[in-house]
């Protein structure tokens, strides 16, 4: 019963169900009202979850422990610094790395209705000072790991949030659809970090998709180099471009796809390379959309994630966007147009969609990166509208007060 | 014999992806450095990384390839931040803090 009820929510789509409101026929309207109410009601289950869940957020769920390394690149050498319960301590890094996968994990809980890393309220390690000089941070398969960088063209990487929040994300990735590190499938990877990376810097900064610099990595430079991130998910292939470091080599387009030997000398097949692709996608579904990238934009991509199977490429999780935007927000959504430009922008045309681009064209796609238009609509024509939703809701919910028996 | 150091991987890929290696020449050092690489290079090809095909579970973690050339051969050992040897470790941060001082 409910399946049925969710499924006629997928495909019809607000805009068709507003209009069959206005029809003459009491069956019809009916039945409109009733699939509107539903698809609220789901919306609500969400927002209603999301809530409960930060406020469940516990201690116990997650809990930090950060470690010390003092320059060895062997983890049980390092030594305790801060758990869960304890107060600042003088090690700036350490707080950093502490307060950086805090933010990270309530990101989680509280969008996604996620418990941890695998979702099971895995305890949250990380390890600052990591070697010397070391220039990277890394997810070891069960921890996280920050360097101090050089102090020469690399300072420390706990500094960048979106840097802790993307190596937080390998681990999710690993624990959900574990993509295979090579190739397409690794850029995907590497790609997801950067998005959910990039959602968290966002989500603790208030930020809409219009307002964020969509750089990864905007701190980890020292101010001696001329670079404004490791990767630009907005323009891929323009976060550095100078003689020390070169020009940033990440495509933003299907056809400049960079293929590179699967080896560790060539980055496993260009995963930090070629998830430009699949990053300009999600940059452009979310101004498409328009408010902040970690509502409707970051649940297609976190359904996605939890659909997708290690060996899924970039066509496959371009098809499984477009499906889930479907599934949540309806067929022919807003969202899921959104999500349809935003592939065919980068070169991947979604499959099976009739007419591929040329779909686009006939439901025109209104960005509401001012916030004042949806789906065509102007939002106090939609707030009237929603007036008129809720006053036939309370006729409705009087007639059935009517009609049910009284003991 | 000349040793040269490259990386590849980690956050910064794209970046060490165009990076020339570095090479440190024994015969350009001090008698004393010369030996204490040629023993740390002993060590590191005697001992073995902890066995894993490719980046297994880590994500974004740095690979190094060091090469050692001596007259008559040429020896490449590989590994990575969660796989090596205490002995590659010693040679790596050794030839780190060498071409620091560059």
């Amino acid at each position: 019963m409910t399946t049925t009820r969710r499924c006629l929510n997928c495909i019809t789509p607000p805009y068709i169900l507003k209009k069959l409101l206005e029809s003459g026929e009491e069956e019809i309207r009916q039945a409109a009202l009733n699939t509107l109410i539903s698809t609220a009601q789901l919306r609500g289950e969400r927002a209603v979850r999301a809530s409960f869940a930060g406020s469940a957020a516990a201690p116990a769920n997650g809990r930090r422990t950060i470690f010390d390394c003092r320059n060895s690149r062997f983890l049980p050498q390092a030594t305790l610094v801060r758990s869960e319960s304890d107060p600042p301590v003088a090690d700036a890094s350490a707080n950093r790395a502490f307060d950086a996968i805090g933010a990270t994990r309530d990101f989680y809980k509280k969008v996604f209705d996620r418990n941890s890393i695998d979702n099971r309220g895995m305890r949250l390690q990380g390890y600052v000072h990591f070697a010397t000089n070391y220039n990277n941070a890394f997810w070891d398969g069960q921890q996280l790991v920050f360097g101090d960088g050089d102090g020469r063209v690399f300072t420390d990487f706990t500094g960048s949030c979106e840097v802790i929040a993307h190596e937080f994300a390998h681990g999710v990735t690993e624990h959900t659809a574990g993509l295979d590190y090579h190739n397409q499938s690794g850029a995907l990877n590497e790609s997801l970090s950067d998005v959910f990376g990039v959602m968290v810097k966002q989500w603790t900064l208030h930020q809409r998709a219009a307002e964020a610099d969509w750089l990864i990595g905007a701190d980890v430079f020292t101010p001696n180099i001329k670079a404004d991130a490791l990767r630009s998910m907005k323009a891929p292939g323009t976060a550095y471009d100078n003689k020390l470091l070169g020009k940033d080599p990440q495509p933003d387009h299907m056809s400049h796809y960079v293929k590179l030997p699967d080896t560790e000398q060539g980055d496993m097949g260009g995963v930090h390379v070629n998830s430009g692709i699949p990053n300009r996608a999600f940059y452009l579904t979310a101004m498409g959309i328009g408010g902040y990238a970690w509502d409707a934009p970051g649940h297609i991509w976190y359904e996605s994630l939890k659909a997708s199977s290690p060996q899924t490429q970039f066509q496959e999780f371009a098809d499984t966007t477009y499906l889930k935007a479907g599934q949540l927000y309806g067929a022919g959504s807003a969202e899921q147009q959104a999500v349809l430009a935003a592939w065919n922008e980068v070169g991947i045309r979604v499959s099976g969609v009739p007419g591929g681009a040329e779909a686009l064209r006939v439901p025109v796609l209104a960005g509401r990166g001012d916030g004042l238009v949806h789906d065509g609509t102007p939002i106090p024509a939609l707030i009237r509208q929603i007036e008129a939703l809720a006053a036939q809701v309370n006729a409705l919910a009087e007639g059935l007060s009517v009609l049910t028996p009284k003991p | 014999m000349k040793v040269t150091l490259a990386t590849h991987g980690g956050q910064a890929a794209a970046i060490n992806l165009r990076l020339p290696p570095r090479v440190v020449d024994a015969e350009a050092l001090p008698q004393e450095a010369a030996r204490e690489l040629a023993r740390l290079v002993e060590a590191a090809k005697t001992t073995q990384a902890v066995k894993e095909d490719g980046p297994g579970q880590a994500r974004d973690a740095l690979s190094y390839t060091i090469t050692v050339e001596d007259v008559d051969r040429s020896t490449v050992l590989t590994q990575s931040d969660t796989t090596m040897s205490p002995a590659f470790a010693a040679l790596l941060t050794w030839l780190e803090r060498r071409l620091a001082m560059e």
